[in-house]
């Protein structure tokens, strides 16, 4: 295959400084060198490949938009593109790097205590430690606020009883920011691994993001000491927020994914010979690429204006659901026309597709469904809240 | 250990290049530091590091968009940068280059000097060469191999057709290497947020101290006539039908024509 370049049909490129273009040619690199090589044998062994886990801390991909305590500092575009070149790689993979620094690192530099920021932040920058955002519960998805997990005052502390389901990085974070109920509002609480009364199960089985560890958490009369509690985030806003920044992310890695499977299914129609002409000469597949183009393009526009208003701090919590419906479900229907377009390659590990295409139906599913955000936006425009 | 690097700013060879009216078509090109000067980057900054001590300065004489180059070689870890710009500069050969970092570089402090073997656009390789003879220093190119690092001297190896030699060089010295030396790094993240706090010194050509003369269309000893792109390859040759008489034919030109057996 030609050496990978991302869809520049409208000259983004040209709106990018070049700060933003080394960061992206940066990670670009890196995930060529190290992610792309171990990834068949990751998703065929449902595993995360963990080397990768201080090459990340290295190259200064946790917290990267943070500034001081060992994160990089990166402007929102260039974290935007951080993501999108993770993303390139595997849903998976840009997924660990969001749940450590838009769910763990983000709310405890926004909610945190100084003691918290100068204790945490450091080695989860590094990747010393591992940290998991738990808020999702079995029987509670789309509607957080209804969580069950409750927590109560106690001597000395605070005692949670509860589950979280679907926590990416889970049954191997060091540190968990979970969300409980104390006195009927939500609260952020970081509960370290070992501590007695919390416990994780892998989950198995899926057939979606398999190169991401994906966990139960329990919580039975587990006691954290009364300095874990995140002191200035109260309510639902604290972990809405956190969404917030962790779905700016998959608006921008949904695009590295769709640029992924479009480069792919270019090269490989272009070089497939069928009925003595190469796929790509047939209108059927041209249409399908002139889509991709006309999708991704439009696509790379919206990461980016989301992330140019972040940067001027005016950036809304509807607009990000755009980006990240939007974006996501482009992704997918660039990867199911690729997954067609490569016919039987489409469905084997030896191409990226398929992939891609199966882990893109995660993404469109976690951090808010496409359905959520399509009510978020209607509740916006009419002022009339449908979501029940 | 005082060490600076010499990186030259080049077209992506990767990437399309396209010749029209015998000049390269500016046009969509993308620009890189020449994948040798990034290796020489990377043997900089190891040397600094086991040593324990000293700065890395990247010099490149170029348009202002190879200060692009320079901020990624900081982004990779070195200390500052001379980025030497000016209308005056443009034609210069090897000859005239090498003329004028070794007076740019004449009154610098520095152990090593070290670039690529040579340039990934023109292949040419001669300004490393002609720049210690230019300020009397000894030199090896093509080094492959690091050996032992002393204030004062140092040990390496260095490729040859049928092996390779082993150098003792007294310092300051110059060093062209081969890519087999290293893997250059990639800039981290946090090294490209480092990179715009670093020194970066702009030089025109008065400001360089380079005699106008040296350089440019004055100063050149070799004069680029046209580009021309390679021509296309041919397209192979089919043999069908009988298989024992194809494979005669097959056996003859290969014999006859290519000559695999002379």
């Amino acid at each position: 295959m030609p050496p990978y370049e991302s869809l520049n049909y409208l000259d983004i490129d040209s709106l990018l400084s070049e700060e933003e273009r080394l960061t992206r040619q940066t990670v670009r690199d890196f995930v060529t060198r190290q992610v792309l090589p171990v990834l068949q044998d990751a998703h065929r062994t449902e595993t995360f490949p963990e080397q990768l886990i201080s090459e990340f801390g290295k190259m200064g991909f946790y917290g990267a938009n943070l500034d001081g305590y060992g994160c990089a500092g990166l402007s929102e575009v260039q974290y935007g593109l951080l993501m999108q070149e993770l993303e390139r790689g595997d849903s998976g993979i840009r997924s660990f790097c969001s749940v450590q620094g838009a769910l763990v690192m983000w709310p405890i530099y926004t909610y945190g205590s100084e003691a918290q920021k100068e204790k945490y932040l450091p080695r989860l920058a590094t990747g010393e430690l591992i940290g998991c955002f738990g808020l999702t519960e079995p029987d509670y998805g789309s509607n957080p606020s209804g969580m069950l997990t409750k927590a109560e005052k106690v001597p000395g502390g605070y005692r949670i009883n509860g589950n979280k389901m679907w926590i990416t990085n889970g049954s191997i974070a060091d540190i968990s920011v979970v969300w409980a109920k104390l006195d009927g509002k939500a609260r952020g609480f970081i509960v370290e691994k070992g501590t007695k009364g919390f416990s994780t199960r892998l989950m198995k089985g899926k057939f979606s993001l398999r190169v991401s560890l994906t966990s139960e958490l329990h919580f039975e009369d587990c006691v954290v000491p009364e300095d874990n509690i995140l002191p200035d985030a109260e309510g639902m806003k604290g972990p809405l927020s956190c969404l917030t920044q962790a779905r700016y992310g998959i608006a921008w890695g949904a695009v590295g994914a769709a640029n992924m499977v479009y480069h792919t299914a270019l090269d490989y129609t272009k070089n497939r010979i069928m009925f003595d002409k190469p796929l790509a000469a047939y209108q059927l597949i041209q249409a399908k690429l002139a889509k991709m183009v006309q999708e991704i393009s439009k696509a790379q526009l919206l990461a980016l204006q989301l992330g140019r208003l972040k940067e001027k701090k005016r950036l809304q919590p509807h607009q990000v659901s755009l980006g990240k419906m939007n974006n996501v479900r482009m992704a997918l229907d660039c990867a199911r026309d690729a997954r067609d377009m490569l016919g039987a390659n489409g469905i084997i590990d030896e191409y990226p597709v398929i992939r891609h295409l199966l882990n893109l139906e995660t993404v469109n599913t976690y951090e808010g469904t496409e359905d959520i955000h399509l009510l978020i936006i209607g509740n916006e425009v009419t002022g009339l809240p449908a979501f029940r | 250990m005082n060490i600076i690097v010499l990186i030259k700013q080049v077209v992506d060879v990767e990437l399309n290049i396209r010749v029209k009216d015998g000049a390269l078509v500016e046009d969509g090109l993308n620009y890189v530091i020449s994948s040798w000067d990034e290796i020489a980057i990377e043997t900089a900054l190891q040397i600094v590091e086991s040593v324990g001590d000293g700065e890395v300065t990247l010099v490149t004489i170029g348009p202002d968009q190879a200060a692009e180059a320079l901020r990624k070689g900081l982004a990779m870890g070195a200390h500052k940068a001379i980025h030497v710009s000016d209308a005056g500069f443009d034609g210069s050969d090897s000859f005239a280059y090498a003329k004028a970092f070794a007076k740019i570089l004449g009154d610098r402090d520095c152990d090593l000097i070290i670039a690529g073997k040579q340039a990934q656009d023109t292949d040419a390789g001669l300004t490393a060469g002609m720049l210690a003879e230019f300020m009397d220093l000894p030199q090896a190119t093509n080094v492959t191999k690091l050996g032992q690092i002393a204030a004062d001297k140092l040990t390496l190896h260095r490729g040859g057709d049928n092996g390779s030699e082993v150098i003792e060089l007294s310092l300051p010295a110059v060093l062209t290497v081969n890519d087999s030396l290293y893997e250059a790094r990639l800039a981290s993240l946090r090294g490209i947020m480092q990179a715009k706090k670093k020194p970066l010194e702009t030089l025109d050509l008065a400001g360089s101290g380079v005699d106008a003369a040296t350089v440019g269309i004055a100063g050149r000893q070799t004069v680029i006539d046209q580009l021309v792109e390679p021509e296309a390859r041919q397209a192979g040759q089919k043999f069908e039908g009988d298989e024992e008489e194809t494979t005669k034919q097959v056996l003859d030109l290969l014999v006859n024509e290519a000559k695999i057996f002379a």
